[in-house]
């Protein structure tokens, strides 16, 4: 055999080499193992203790998270900490490890850790991405262990008793399932500067509709930015179809037969012409709010929340904008940015029929806070997590979980962070959040759009932004966001098999 | 004897770039490779794909955002390449006048020094700059041009243009450098030549300068092209895609549909396209402009 030939044939065989290194290859996305789409439970339901497993769990509690040291404004925290040391000293051979780690992109993470089948084993994960956003397959199914007692409530019947009925039916997946532990809720408000409304001579927050709008001209008369930010559409939306829907609640939330409204119910509604734009009231409150708007510095009206938002907040923070609409940890932001400025807060005010026809006079202002915070946490599943694959490993993290989702569990650790409000019914407020957490008192009750697929509310949000910022008028608004209920309609019913028909 | 020493040799020589050659069969090959095969499938990054045939392909005639967002590019392309020959090699052109070769160096180490600033922050920095109250604005109130004053990210009619003019007197340091390294190779004697012909300054420069630089210029173009394309971080550091869908382009809508939506499959289709599109472009471009060494 001459030099040449062998010359010749050697690239050959090192692409041959290498194609068949790439070929040997664990990657999931080669043939991903789940079988199918949903997430099944493989872990004995009735195992309520530990099975023998010994090892580590590793836990990403977002800003519940003990002594964080790379998680950016987080104070320093130990409950979480503590109550893992009680479960470590009672369960010897288990190890509870937190992920100390910022995510810029959660959702992207979760994707690609699943994918690696290198997902946590105990994850946070809001409610509407575990059910519509994230793949199918994940998290562990946990409605068995709902319905069973849990070992550390021993005077429940089922763990689902020791938590927000209401909060779980209205966190269930499409196909009835649910996917997470969820045992606080966020609140929201306008806060603003006493500092700067003194200086405009406004006396006290408003309390009505007209009284803010009033106010936001008072402060722009004065020279002041009354307010700058990106509206959020998903948020404000609750507000004003809660409330113009408000008699209509009841129907909309008993389309899947369960209290609550799912994204089902939402896309059922959108599809019967109820929460779409066939109905007046659904876009009849974008020119009310655009009132409000116009006395807005138009700097971020059509930008993206999610990329202007921390803008917007050090905006005000700095003392530079007057009023500006966030959640209940924006106090705790204001305390770490040493704002020298007074901060007041004032609940969504209730609309009466000068400010528009389509009020029903419900009081909203806990439309938009929910069951969306911190304290939800998943199980992952083996095809997510290899190491779920251990013997004994699931149960003992779904007993780790059981553990760690009990009423006392949950106020400690929800109150230590003081932002946000345990919901389940033997717990009890922070004394910094018994004022907002009036709102969670109030039946959830909340209306809108954006569950029936990932990219609803995100489009409709450009064209609000183009709306409010007067580059395009109502008509043209009105036919773009129909467009886009009709289209995720399609996507709602291809990826969930629905039927509308029977509804 | 002499044969197997050779042979000897050269194993030697492939030992050594195998382990770069798997490397990059596994991180950039291969994931053409499942590029090519997703495109035709369902795939949510996780489950297992499901063949879908042509679906994504056929879908993407119907996708108005798409549509949106090819128009946005192909003018981003074209004032790229602009941005990307004339001042460069304008300032290429005067560094090569200096009579002094001390002068020549100096200047083109200031011009190249900025090559060290991460983009990144150049990105954030202009995303500051064109704020409402940003340094842009100001600067056009103290000239007494106030009313010139824009929202530069924030109205759908100049956000692309902004984006794409973000990056002011656009010396690109890489391209100057390449346009500049042209100007040294064109031959002492030409040069002569061509003064004695009486072509000097503008007409040299048109005559013997730009010709002889098709080579240098025709890798900016191909490389711009493809940059401009597969540019994803301006549009999404500084608008993600907004005002409306004013600043989309292909290569964001790819991300978005994969990582917001979860469609890998229709991603990968859009890749897929992208890839045939530059590869398509590039071929023209080097048919267009021939160059005679």
């Amino acid at each position: 055999m001459s030099f040449t030939m062998n010359a010749k044939k050697l690239p050959a065989i090192l692409l041959g080499t290498g194609l068949l290194l790439g070929g040997c290859s664990g990657n999931n996305s080669d043939g991903a193992p789940s079988e199918s789409a949903a997430g099944t439970s493989s872990a004995n339901p009735s195992a309520s203790t530990n099975s023998g497993w010994q090892g580590t769990i590793t836990m990403y509690a977002q800003v519940y998270t003990p002594n964080s040291k790379n998680i950016a404004g987080l104070k320093n925290q130990t409950k979480l900490r503590e109550v893992a040391d009680e479960y470590e000293a009672a369960h010897p051979g288990i190890k509870i490890e937190f992920v100390d780690e910022e995510f810029k992109d959660y959702t992207q993470t979760v994707r690609v850790k699943a994918a690696a089948g290198e997902m946590f084993d105990v994850f946070w994960g809001q409610w509407a991405e575990l059910n519509n956003t994230f793949p199918k397959g994940i998290a562990e199914d946990l409605t068995e262990y709902f319905n069973k007692p849990n070992p550390y409530i021993p005077d429940k019947a089922t763990w689902a008793e020791a938590m927000n009925t209401t909060v779980i039916s209205e966190t269930r997946s499409p196909d009835s399932k649910s996917y997470n532990i969820n045992g606080d809720y966020v609140a929201t408000a306008f806060f603003y500067n006493k500092d700067l409304f003194e200086q405009a001579g406004i006396a006290q927050a408003p309390t009505s509709w007209s009284e803010l709008i009033s106010a936001t001209q008072q402060l722009k008369a004065a020279g002041i930015t009354a307010m700058s930010q990106a509206p959020d559409y998903d948020w404000f939306q609750r507000h004003f179809l809660s409330d113009f829907f408000s008699k209509e609640y009841e129907s909309i939330s008993a389309f899947d037969e369960s209290p609550g409204v799912s994204s089902l119910d939402q896309s059922i509604a959108i599809v019967k012409g109820m929460l779409n734009t066939s109905d007046e009231r659904f876009m009849g409150w974008w020119p009310l709010f655009k009132s409000l708007t116009d006395n807005w510095k138009p700097d971020y009206l059509s930008s993206d929340p999610g990329v202007v938002g921390s803008n917007a907040r050090n905006d005000f923070l700095a003392g530079k904008t007057a009023i500006f609409y966030d959640g209940s940890w924006l106090p705790e932001n204001a305390k770490d940015a040493k704002v020298t400025f007074g901060l007041g807060s004032f609940n969504f005010p209730v609309l009466t029929t000068a400010d528009t026809p389509y009020t029903t006079g419900e009081d909203v202002s806990g439309a938009v806070g929910g069951p969306n915070a911190a304290f939800q946490f998943a199980v992952s599943t083996k095809e997510a997590n290899a190491t779920m694959k251990e013997t004994g490993k699931q149960a003992a993290v779904i007993d780790w979980l059981q553990f760690l989702g009990t009423p006392a569990n949950v106020e400690k650790i929800v109150n230590e962070h003081g932002t946000f409000v345990p919901t389940w019914p033997d717990t009890k407020p922070a004394e910094s959040m018994i004022e907002l957490a009036n709102q969670a008192s109030n039946k959830l009750k909340a209306l809108g759009v954006g569950g029936s697929s990932p990219n609803l509310g995100k489009n409709i949000q450009r064209i609000f932004g183009l709306y409010l910022s007067g580059n395009i008028d109502f008509d043209k608004a009105k036919a773009d966001v129909q467009k886009e209920l009709d289209t995720a309609i399609k996507e709602y019913q291809s990826k969930n098999n629905v039927d509308f028909s029977q509804y | 004897m002499a044969g197997k020493a050779k042979i000897k040799s050269a194993l030697t020589g492939y030992g050594f770039i195998l382990p770069t050659f798997v490397f990059l069969i596994w991180f950039m090959y291969y994931p053409v490779y499942q590029a090519l095969n997703g495109a035709f499938t369902d795939w949510d990054g996780f489950n297992a794909p499901n063949y879908i045939g042509l679906d994504n392909f056929t879908r993407m005639f119907s996708d108005e955002v798409l549509r949106q967002s090819v128009v946005n590019a192909l003018i981003w392309i074209a004032l790229s390449i602009v941005l990307a020959i004339v001042p460069p090699f304008f300032v290429a052109e005067l560094i090569f006048h200096l009579k002094k070769e001390r002068a020549q160096y100096i200047y083109r180490t200031l011009f190249v020094v900025p090559i060290v600033i991460p983009g990144i922050v150049t990105i954030l920095l202009w995303r500051f700059l064109y704020q409402g109250d940003g340094a842009l604005n100001q600067l056009l109130d103290i000239v007494g041009l106030g009313s010139l004053k824009q929202l530069w990210l924030g109205d759908p009619n100049i956000a692309l243009y902004s984006i794409i003019l973000m990056g002011f007197p656009w010396i690109s340091a890489f391209n100057l450098l390449i346009f500049y390294s042209g100007l040294q190779s064109i031959s002492s004697e030409v040069i002569e030549a061509a003064k004695l012909e009486g072509a000097i300054g503008w007409k040299r420069v048109r005559l013997i300068d730009i010709p002889l630089s098709a080579p240098q210029l025709r890798l900016i173009v191909i490389l711009t092209l493809i940059g401009s394309l597969q540019n994803i971080i301006p549009p999404l550091i500084m608008t993600n895609g907004g005002p409306g869908y004013s600043t989309y382009v292909p290569i964001l809508h790819m991300y978005n549909v994969s990582t917001v939506n979860g469609e890998f499959g229709y991603g990968m289709a859009i890749a897929l396209v992208m890839f045939a599109v530059i590869l398509l472009l590039t071929l023209i471009n080097m048919k267009l402009i021939k160059s005679e060494s």
